[in-house]
């Protein structure tokens, strides 16, 4: 990953980070809202090689540590996304890469949302925080899973292509 | 090479955890920078939010209205029938009222809505990737708001004042799973206190064992020491559900709030409550004593001067 495309993305990523912030949060989608950020970012990292995976994971945490809405300390989601950036690299080299078949990257999509969000959740409870009932953690999970699953294709093809714009031609080979 | 590649993904991802560690480490001792970056990026962020709150206000509007259109439209025939109720009640309550207003002289619990209040425009919501309650204003300290202020709508408690920038500031609402307030019951006195649970509902558990909740009980915030965060008398919720578990050792209770959260547009930061609401019982203080000191003088030979007399309103003391 270039240092070029490194600042390219993390200012991709704080941009869609502004516009989920502003926008997306003003609308009132029933069982939860949709966090367009979270699935952007696990999009960019599921296309990223291993290296580059855990590099936009950390920063796309922390560029998610900015929200000045989160109660959670600094550094959480980066820790979080470090970890799946890891997770998510590893496993598509043993199980192959799916990012080019749109219905199977839709659903990983949706779910890696989903867990991250479970993970932020668990580590927040080790870190004593209060996110009230399990009842309703559960509804926030499965909400967000929906609405990305619903989402996603409708910008996929947007991410995909400011992507490749990033891409060095080294990178294109 | 693939081993050194594999190596180097390693090193790469233990510093990056690390990173991670140290920054929430460095944020849970309260350093300052790290802290203080949440707030630059809400100095940032304010201009854009109001920017974007006036351009898609009315799709946040209608896609809450298309999803509270069954609840809205029962909720029209409800107050409808609870309307027609209270214009009777009115009439009956007219004569409670002389009495109510002779009551509040006497007792002197003047101050209820003399709060001093900076109004403000919700311009942003919690994000959906925290389990946070949140709503963002487009009023800040140059508006005299500072943090753990009161929040209040035209129907009572939203929430309460946590993060403070110039021009914006961010209010913790009341359905947040880490929201506490102190609340009274109005009927029984009963002190109690209520959570936010996330959701539109709230649970209330009574401190007292012997306290009693009843459906339809309305709760009033008990207040802070020096009205912050928490001003005394406001209309917190009512009453819904009353929990009979055994188990408990207080009674507790589900409540529904008073202001509705979801439809949040203009509320109002208590910038300074009323300051003569009694926070604590008033004890009765006699009234200041003026004691006059008379020496015998001998009677005036010479009649023509009249001879001056102590008030009868003051106290004398004769020697």
């Amino acid at each position: 990953m270039s240092p070029v495309r490194l600042g390219v993305s993390t200012a991709f990523l704080f941009f869609v980070f502004v516009i989920q912030e502003s926008i997306i949060s003003r609308v009132h989608l029933p069982i939860t809202g949709f966090s367009l950020y979270l699935a952007v970012l696990i999009c960019l990292i599921a296309l990223e090689d291993r290296n580059g995976a855990v590099v936009m994971g950390f920063i796309g945490g922390l560029v998610l540590d900015l929200s000045p809405t989160s109660q959670s300390p600094f550094g959480q989601w980066a820790l979080i996304f470090t970890i799946i950036g890891y997770v998510i690299a590893s496993n598509l080299e043993s199980i192959g890469d799916f990012t080019s078949e749109p219905i199977s990257f839709v659903l990983f999509i949706a779910a890696g949302s989903g867990i991250s969000l479970a993970i932020y959740l668990g580590v927040g409870l080790m870190l004593g925080e209060n996110s009230g009932s399990l009842g309703r953690a559960m509804v926030v999970v499965f909400g967000n899973f929906l609405w990305t699953l619903l989402f996603t294709p409708l910008f996929l093809p947007i991410i995909r292509k400011v992507r490749e714009m990033t891409l060095t031609s080294r990178e294109r080979l | 090479m693939a081993r050194g590649g594999s190596n180097r993904s390693r090193l790469l991802l233990v510093t990056l955890l690390v990173s991670s560690l140290l920054l929430i480490t460095l944020d849970l001792r309260g350093v300052s920078l790290i802290s203080g970056s949440r707030s630059v990026t809400q100095t940032v962020l304010s201009p854009i939010q109001k920017a974007t709150s006036d351009i898609f206000g009315p799709v946040g509007r209608f896609m809450s209205d298309v999803k509270n259109f069954g609840k809205t439209k029962a909720e029209i025939t409800d107050l409808r029938a609870a309307n027609a109720k209270l214009k009777n009640q009115a009439i009956l309550n007219s004569d409670i009222k002389g009495q109510l207003a002779q009551l509040k002289k006497v007792l002197d619990l003047a101050g209820r809505g003399s709060f001093k209040v900076a109004s403000a425009r919700v311009i942003g919501r919690g994000s959906a990737s925290t389990f946070s309650q949140t709503i963002t204003l487009d009023a800040g300290s140059s508006s005299g708001i500072r943090k753990n202020m009161t929040v209040i709508s035209e129907n009572g408690l939203v929430g309460v004042v946590k993060v403070v920038t110039t021009n914006s500031s961010i209010v913790l609402l009341m359905s947040d799973p880490t929201f506490r307030i102190g609340v009274r019951v109005a009927r029984s006195q009963s002190i109690g206190i209520l959570k936010g649970e996330g959701a539109n509902s709230y649970t209330v558990e009574l401190l007292d064992p012997a306290g009693s909740l009843k459906v339809g009980d309305s709760l009033i915030s008990i207040g802070s020491d020096n009205n912050r965060p928490y001003i005394p008398g406001l209309p917190v919720g009512v009453v819904t559900k009353v929990d009979h578990t055994t188990t408990l050792l207080t009674q507790s209770a589900t409540v529904k709030a008073y202001s509705n959260l979801n439809e949040l547009g203009i509320v109002s930061v208590v910038v300074q409550a009323p300051t003569t609401a009694p926070k604590k019982p008033i004890n009765p203080t006699p009234n200041p004593t003026v004691t006059v000191l008379v020496t015998p003088a001998p009677l005036p030979t010479i009649s023509g001067t009249p001879v001056s007399t102590p008030s009868p309103s003051t106290t004398k003391a004769k020697k």
